[in-house]
């Protein structure tokens, strides 16, 4: 099962109404949460992407079980452009070969973006739930924190320095643009 | 990119009704401003008794099984989503007066008007599809 903050049954329905659901659904959830849809409709593999694409939301993939399909989408209602503060930084290119030398790569993106592809060996924690796990981190270890975009790393290197981690960079630009090879856990 | 979707309606079957509304909800779920004119036969899509019991084309009739099968949802339903999702209806005056309606024949929340209005809107609306 992969996690999500809201589940929504659209099951049995046809176009366009898993569509329409979706939109009434996501419009009660914050930012950053994650919706899963159920849909026995097979041109929502389709619609949805599409759907996403087109109103800026984040699809993460599907997966099906018994006929139906469970959709995950990240709600990003304005992708703002925050300005990144911490330093030091490393870019994407360069954390396997240095993880490889002893480092980790920790992986602060909500479980279901993790579950449908995240760089081999990568540690997962999401940003909100950081501070309950900071004792399975090693502070004499490197930390490269990485998300999708680079926003959340930022915020959570930064929660890491206040803990007292001096070996943490924030890895950029994210996932986005992660040319690797991709482990998938569904 | 324009995020308006105009769209003219001409036709009174059930299944112009459904390509209008299917398109119109889609459009108007992915944040689209959506305006539907309704000219000729397509007023029957808003027409308070003609939008029941729309006709299937002839020698389609078996079709109704496949609608129920697929659990679409009914063309009342649908305008009442679309209405819901912000969608506007415009009915065309030059056919209300041919035809002898007024706008007390139609469902509420509608607005009437001629060909003009619909132009200034869909000027710069992209896409602007005709059923």
């Amino acid at each position: 099962m992969v996690k999500a903050d809201v589940q929504l049954d659209a099951k049995g329905l046809s176009c366009p109404m898993p569509i329409v659901k979706t939109k009434k659904a996501m419009s009660n959830l914050v930012d950053g949460q994650i919706l899963e849809i159920q849909s026995t409709d097979k041109g929502s593999k389709a619609d949805l992407p599409a759907w996403s694409e087109s109103v800026g939301h984040q699809y993460i993939g599907v997966t099906e079980e018994d006929g139906v399909l469970f959709h995950y989408i990240r709600k990003c209602s304005n992708d703002t452009v925050v300005e990144k503060t911490y330093e030091p930084t490393i870019s994407i290119e360069q954390i396997e070969e240095r993880a490889k030398n002893g480092g980790l790569i920790l992986d602060v993106r909500e479980e279901a973006e993790y579950a449908f592809g995240h760089i081999n060996g990568a540690k997962s924690i999401p940003m909100g739930d950081l501070d309950e796990h900071l004792d399975e981190l090693d502070k004499d270890q490197e930390i490269y924190v990485v998300c999708r975009t680079g926003k959340r790393s930022d915020l959570a290197a930064q929660k890491l320095a206040k803990a007292g981690f001096t070996k943490v960079y924030n890895v950029l630009p994210g996932m986005t643009n992660w040319q690797g090879d991709l482990t998938k856990t569904i | 990119m324009s995020n308006k979707v105009a769209i003219i309606a001409s036709n009174g079957g059930l299944f112009d009704a459904y390509k209008v509304f299917n398109i119109a909800t889609a459009a108007a779920a992915s944040d689209k401003e959506v305006e539907i004119f309704f000219t000729f036969e397509g007023l029957n899509l808003i027409h308070k008794q003609a939008m029941q019991a729309l006709s299937m084309p002839e020698g389609k009739e078996f079709m109704a099984e496949g609608f129920a099968k697929a659990n679409v949802p009914s063309i009342p339903e649908l305008v009442e989503m679309a209405q819901e999702l912000g969608v506007k209806f415009i009915a065309c005056q030059m056919t209300m007066d041919i035809m002898g309606l007024t706008k007390e024949d139609f469902i509420d929340g509608i607005d009437v008007g001629g060909a003009v209005t619909f132009l200034e809107y869909a000027k710069d609306a992209s896409p602007t599809l005709t059923f």
